[in-house]
């Protein structure tokens, strides 16, 4: 009888302890983890450029050249920045015309260029913005952007060696942060 | 002559515009900066809210995406997120009054396959301020996904529950047969 009653015993105990692990990971819950209470943000405090009308092949620089735009880390945690930028379209038919934002900053036929500079980054001076998401401040060396930081910067554009006149054209670039 | 093409050149490009409008700021924030999803089965879906806080004195229409960010800026050990499809926003547009915030919820559905199973995964979500301006900002948020292996385990749920009731069974057969014999003796 007793015996009867511990071999069950052990045969339940034994069947658990197989399936105990598997039974453990199938019965888990999703937990949501959310890393503190900070915000991200950053600021600029200008975002247009007004140009009016401009010619071929001709290097326009904002005023003043590096210090035109700030930007300023007003979240509270460490960021890591970004630039592009895109084709410009004309405003009246963006399917119709447009000038291609060139790779290197070179410009050409239809092919603009743009750059921006950041006030203090002596070793890059004018970087070519593109269309593929680049750094914006140079973070490789373990320099993200501290809350309160600010970056003055300006820009340049290249217009294309051929342009169609009398055409209203607009680009767009996108100065994006990610938590460092 | 050459000088009458020269000069059509001329104006014909002084005729482009470029980029004319007024300045104006951008600034707004969007928390948690980042998210971290644990055990999440194939199969199943999680959800939370981001919170965007328009610091403007104008409202403004934000947009979200998820974005899948290169090896290089992924947090160590995280692989791509297989599919951007799989994060979806309520709503996907939203438009924030002036100095104030809104909840935007976001949705993570893994589908019910075994191979998504014991995967640790980094998405970026983005909120991209709309506008026409030259200059915009978009903020992005770190999701981290890990799954766990139960799309394994729960394939094998079956057989385990199987061998569990074969097991009370032998176990009661022993029993009788131990109680008989000992009765028998």
């Amino acid at each position: 009888m007793r015996a009867g009653i511990i071999s069950f015993l052990l045969a339940v105990i034994l069947a658990l302890s197989f399936c105990w692990p598997a039974l453990a990971a199938d019965s888990g819950s999703i937990t949501i983890t959310m890393t503190g209470v900070n915000e991200i943000s950053i600021s600029l405090d200008k975002t247009q450029w007004p140009l009016g009308n401009v010619s071929s092949d001709t290097e326009y620089l904002t005023s003043p050249p590096i210090e035109w735009c700030t930007l300023t880390v007003t979240g509270n945690c460490n960021v890591k920045t970004f630039i592009v930028g895109e084709d410009a379209k004309w405003v009246d038919n963006p399917g119709a015309y447009k000038w291609t934002l060139s790779n290197s900053g070179a410009n050409g036929e239809a092919i603009y260029g743009l750059w921006f500079r950041i006030s203090g980054d002596t070793t890059r001076g004018y970087v070519p913005i593109t269309k593929t998401e680049s750094e914006f401040w140079p973070y490789s060396g373990g320099s993200s952007l501290d809350p309160g930081d600010t970056k003055q910067f300006g820009l340049r554009l290249l217009t294309p060696t051929y342009l169609v006149g009398g055409r209203e054209m607009q680009t767009q670039i996108t100065i994006s942060a990610v938590a460092a | 002559m050459l000088r009458h093409i020269k000069l059509a050149g001329l104006i014909a490009a002084l005729l482009a515009v470029f980029l004319s409008s007024f300045a104006l700021a951008q600034s707004f924030s969007v928390s948690p900066k980042e998210l971290k999803i644990d055990n999440l089965s194939p199969g199943e879906e999680a959800g939370f809210n981001l919170t965007i806080h328009n610091k403007d004195e104008a409202a403004h229409v934000f947009t979200l995406a998820a974005f899948r960010p290169r090896e290089d800026e992924r947090r160590v050990g995280k692989a791509e997120f297989p599919d951007a499809s799989w994060v979806s926003f309520s709503p996907r547009e939203i438009e924030v009054a002036a100095r104030s915030e809104a909840k935007v919820e976001v949705t993570v559905s893994i589908p019910s396959d075994t191979e998504w199973a014991g995967k640790d995964w980094e998405v970026w979500l983005g909120v991209a301020l709309e506008s026409s301006d030259l200059l915009t900002v978009e903020l992005y948020v770190r999701l981290l996904v890990s799954t766990n292996a139960a799309g394994k385990g729960r394939s094998n749920t079956g057989l385990i529950v199987v061998i569990v009731v074969a097991v009370i069974l032998l176990g009661y057969g022993a029993y009788y047969y131990f109680r008989r014999k000992a009765r028998l003796n």
